[in-house]
């Protein structure tokens, strides 16, 4: 099973540590946040608070759930520079594997969005002519991101092949 | 691109004083005449806006005659509201034709927009990528047409211009594109091209599409029986019910969907004709509007046929192309010339001609399908039978579907990802899918519910695939830039010899030759060659070297060399004869196996030349003659050039390449012999033939080369027999192998193993002919995997 998603002859790398932290906390505040409106207006509209308690309780329960996956989604992604492409991997339930030749690479982005820099996260995506490409890389430090995108650029560069 | 402009002048006329000359003569550029689109363009654009305000009026009074209220004084104010919209139309449209500016001659093309903030456009010719013209109905009216140039990703428009203008200049810069030199008045003697088609009289059409098929097939496709069946059936229950005005909101989005399906696929691909001009392909379309599309073929990067199930029994597919640039916004917009349309139905035959048209060189009937296993009808349970995948060196085929049954190209240099996806079903099942991407458009190939371990190595081989794909697309393209710098100058050089392409004698990686007369050559060499002056230099000072010993071969000489137009060129004697090569293809064998002898002789003739040091050496190329104390030291020395370009390559298509090297260098370790003059290159077409009263004889053997050294006298030998398997005619093979058995008589049976180190010797030394010539690497691969 797990073979089908190896890199060949190589060790994925992973995601940073904090990417987990960061996707708990969000596993942890977002659902309750969001259920919260429906269960205080259908509460109030209603005055039937025990729909309300319901709804908190099935926040919970997507909580629970939640976090039970985000250790094990974290652990599912995984990247790896070979000589002519990259390889990434992730998902827990739906599983994937994307190899991008550096030479169809057109773009490489760098993102950091105001939570993950609270994180001190950073994102790498890599564009090629083709938008189902899709290949980012979450949840990396700053460092690894900006030293990945250099990288990715150079090798690009070396590859580089007309379309 | 300024290269071409002619010299400015050094003292310019004040252009106050210079009468407007003729409009493309002047050289200076401030005098450049720059023309307006055509006056009547205004009034059509102004028309536009008026037909839109038309329509929309009319549907208000339409929907207000429904409730009884129609009262024309109720609606005079709006006339003058009317009036001022359609005059600011017209101020506008006129703003933006005075102040439009074209010129597109032999330097350049430009276009001047803006009133407020000009905007200068200037596209160099070769950035083009297509030039289509488009006609709206209005336009069409006036007999006027919209140009539409597209260069990288921005996309210009020149409206309008009279149409006869516009596919004059049309045919000019695709011609300009295509990297050819023309003037724009040559383009006057051209026949114009017919109103309802588009289509020049040089325009060979390859399918048309005749609008009784063109309706029918409409009225079949899934595309628009599914709505059509939805429509119905929602309008009948309502109607049962008696609800009908319920179902209005349902109803009239999908009405509307139908008319623009019928706008898209019936008017908009009416009268469709794919034709072949000798700019390459082109699509005229359109009932109203009409469209003439370049197809631009270098930039297609897949193709999708589809059939509607209904289609099945007529045998008609469509056939879509994903075209680099063109997948913005609705691919199928008929206002945006931009279509991934290549054929919107057509047989089999048409649809294989097509294909042949836009994937030259690929042969896709053999690639053989493999479908996707039994399992896989757990989750694609409704058409799992339908799924297939196959590949060979060049693309990836993916099928797949029932109801509309898709098949997707994609050819592998234009691979741009993969991906390999496995949902939970998936995994208990043990199968994956595997995405091959390409850019935006149509194309989608995607091998569905394969097997884990299929997908798996289809994926990863798929990236070696493309890999391998695009060096080759880089290689092919940096030779076509060669063979395009070596034809520059090249008339003027030939004409001055009076000799042209015609005298062409024969061609090599090194230089070509061409006739002067019965005694002299041209050898033109290629421009890419690194020292063509050197060459000929220690050419020729070996030459005099041999000049006074008679071996009874005749050898070639240098009687001049010299530079003109950036070319270097010598002109050598010429031997007598006839070419060796094209003699065999046509003699029988009763005359070619004396005439082989005669050849073997010859390499053994070779032998007895002197040479100008004692010890191995290579006596062509930079520091020549370079000695070496060992011949594995000069032959390693040999291979060092081709390998470092081929290495890749061959441990990439021969696995066990290390070893063949290794045993190669254990063997020639192991040779010892005196060292004697090795021509390196005989074969057939280096040899000449004559006629002698014994029957014909080679008499003469021509071009040395870098090849040249003094080495093992064997290697001619193993060359006369080896290089005549690359001969193009039958039973060059079998003649190889006779050859090979009078060698042995002669020499012993020893030269066998001998032989065959030199077979993977040259094996290894011509291999970097990956990059050109794949007969020969293919010839090479064999040596070395005996």
């Amino acid at each position: 099973m797990e073979e089908l998603f190896a890199p060949p002859a190589y060790e994925w790398k992973r995601l940073s540590p904090k990417y987990r932290s960061m996707r708990q906390l969000t596993s942890l505040v977002i659902p309750p946040v969001l259920l919260t409106i429906p269960a205080v207006i259908v509460g109030v509209m209603s005055g039937r608070w025990w729909i309300s308690g319901l709804i908190w309780a099935a926040a919970i329960v997507i909580v629970i759930v939640r976090l039970g996956f985000v250790t094990r989604s974290w652990r599912s992604w995984g990247y790896v520079e070979r000589d002519d492409d990259l390889y990434i991997t992730h998902g827990v339930m739906f599983r994937s594997l994307i190899a991008v030749p550096y030479g169809r690479m057109q773009l490489v982005e760098v993102e950091s969005g105001p939570l993950e820099r609270a994180f001190g996260l950073a994102s790498v995506t890599l564009k090629t002519a083709s938008p189902e490409t899709g290949a980012r890389i979450p949840g990396l430090t700053p460092e690894e991101a900006t030293r990945l995108r250099d990288r990715l650029t150079e090798l690009g560069e070396a590859h580089a092949s007309g379309l | 691109m300024t290269a071409s402009q002619p010299p400015q002048h050094t003292s310019t006329p004040d252009p106050v004083f210079t009468p407007p000359g003729p409009p493309r003569s002047p050289t200076d550029r401030s005098l450049k005449q720059t023309e307006r689109p055509h006056p009547l363009t205004p009034f059509v654009r102004g028309w536009l806006i008026f037909v839109a305000i038309a329509i929309g009026w009319g549907r208000e009074i339409v929907t207000s005659a429904s409730e009884d209220q129609l009262d024309a004084g109720g609606w005079a104010w709006i006339l003058p509201i009317l009036a001022v919209v359609v005059v600011l139309a017209a101020v506008t449209g006129f703003v933006a034709w005075y102040f439009t500016r074209f010129v597109i001659d032999d330097e350049e093309l430009r276009i001047e927009t803006g009133w407020i903030f000009k905007k200068s456009t200037k596209i160099p010719f070769e950035r083009l990528q297509s030039v289509d013209i488009i006609q709206p109905l209005a336009a069409r009216m006036f007999g006027l047409a919209e140009l539409r140039l597209d260069a990288g990703n921005s996309s210009t428009k020149l409206r309008y211009l009279s149409r006869g203008k516009a596919s004059k200049l049309r045919d000019y810069l695709l011609t300009r594109a295509h990297g050819q030199q023309a003037s724009v008045n040559d383009l006057d003697q051209q026949a114009a091209a017919s109103t309802f088609t588009d289509l020049g009289t040089t325009d060979q059409p390859l399918v048309q599409v005749s609008p009784q098929r063109l309706i029918l097939s409409f009225l079949l496709s899934s595309e628009w029986l599914i709505p059509s069946a939805i429509t119905i059936i929602i309008f009948v229950a309502t109607a049962a019910a008696g609800v009908v005005p319920f179902a209005l909101g349902a109803l009239i989005p999908l009405i509307i969907g139908m008319l623009t399906l019928i706008w898209r696929r019936v008017i908009g691909m009416f009268n469709f004709t794919l034709a072949e001009s000798h700019r390459g392909l082109r699509i005229t379309r359109g009932l109203t509007n009409l469209t003439s599309q370049s197809v631009p073929i270098n930039r297609i990067q897949g193709v999708k046929t589809s059939q509607s199930l209904l289609w099945k029994p007529l045998g008609w597919y469509r056939v879509d192309v994903d075209i680099l640039g063109y997948g913005h916004g609705d691919s199928e917009d008929n206002e945006s010339h931009a279509s991934s349309v290549l054929l919107p139905v057509a047989t089999v035959d048409e649809v294989e001609l097509a294909i042949g048209r836009v994937l030259p060189g690929f042969d896709l009937d053999d690639i053989e399908l493999h479908p996707s296993p039994k399992r896989a009808r757990w989750v694609r349970w409704f058409d799992f039978w339908t799924l297939r995948y196959g590949w060979d060196e060049r693309t990836l085929i993916t099928e797949q579907g029932w109801f509309t049954h898709e098949r997707d190209v994609v050819p592998h240099a234009k691979t741009q990802s993969v991906r390999i996806e496995q949902g939970p079903l998936q995994r208990l099942l043990r199968l994956a899918d595997v995405h091959v991407h390409t850019p935006r458009g149509p194309v989608n190939a995607v091998a569905h519910q394969l097997d884990e371990h299929t997908a798996r190595e289809l994926a990863l081989s798929q990236l070696d695939r493309a890999r391998a794909a695009r060096s080759a697309e880089r290689q092919r393209r940096t030779l076509e830039t060669l063979r395009t710098d070596d034809h520059q100058g090249e008339a003027e050089l030939l004409a001055a010899f009076s000799t042209g392409r015609d005298q062409l004698l024969g061609a090599g990686g090194e230089s070509e030759v061409f006739a002067i007369d019965h005694e002299r050559v041209l050898r033109l060499y290629r421009s890419r060659h690194e020292a063509p002056r050197r060459t000929a230099a220690q050419l020729h000072a070996l030459y005099q070297f041999w000049a006074g010993h008679d071996i009874g071969l005749e050898l070639p000489m240098i009687l001049e060399m010299g530079e003109r137009n950036g070319r270097f060129f010598t002109v050598d004697r010429r031997l007598s004869g006839r070419n060796f090569s094209g003699w065999l293809q046509h003699a029988d064998m009763a005359e070619r196996r004396p005439a082989l002898i005669s050849f073997l002789d010859a390499t053994e003739q070779l032998q007895q030349l002197p040479s100008p040091v004692p010890s191995f050496a290579r006596l062509i190329g930079e520091g020549a003659p370079q000695q070496f104390s060992t011949l594995v030291e000069l032959l390693s020395s040999m291979l060092q050039g081709p390998l470092q370009s081929s290495r890749t390559q061959l441990e990439h298509d021969l696995p066990g390449v290390a070893e063949v090297w290794n045993r190669l260098h254990g063997e020639l370790a192991q040779r010892s012999i005196v060292p004697a003059i090795v021509h390196g290159d005989v074969c057939p077409p280096n040899a000449y033939l004559s006629q002698s009263p014994q029957g014909p004889v080679v008499t003469g053997i021509a071009d040395f080369s870098p090849h040249t050294v003094h080495a093992d006298p064997l290697m001619d030998v193993a060359g006369a027999l080896i290089f005549l398997e690359l001969e193009p005619y039958a039973d060059a093979a079998a003649d190889a192998a006779w050859l090979e058995a009078v060698a042995v008589e002669r020499h012993g049976r020893e030269i066998v193993r001998w032989i065959d180190v030199y077979r993977r010797f040259y094996g290894f030394y011509f291999s970097n002919a990956y990059a050109f010539d794949p007969h020969l690497y293919a010839w090479c691969l064999r040596q070395l995997g005996r």
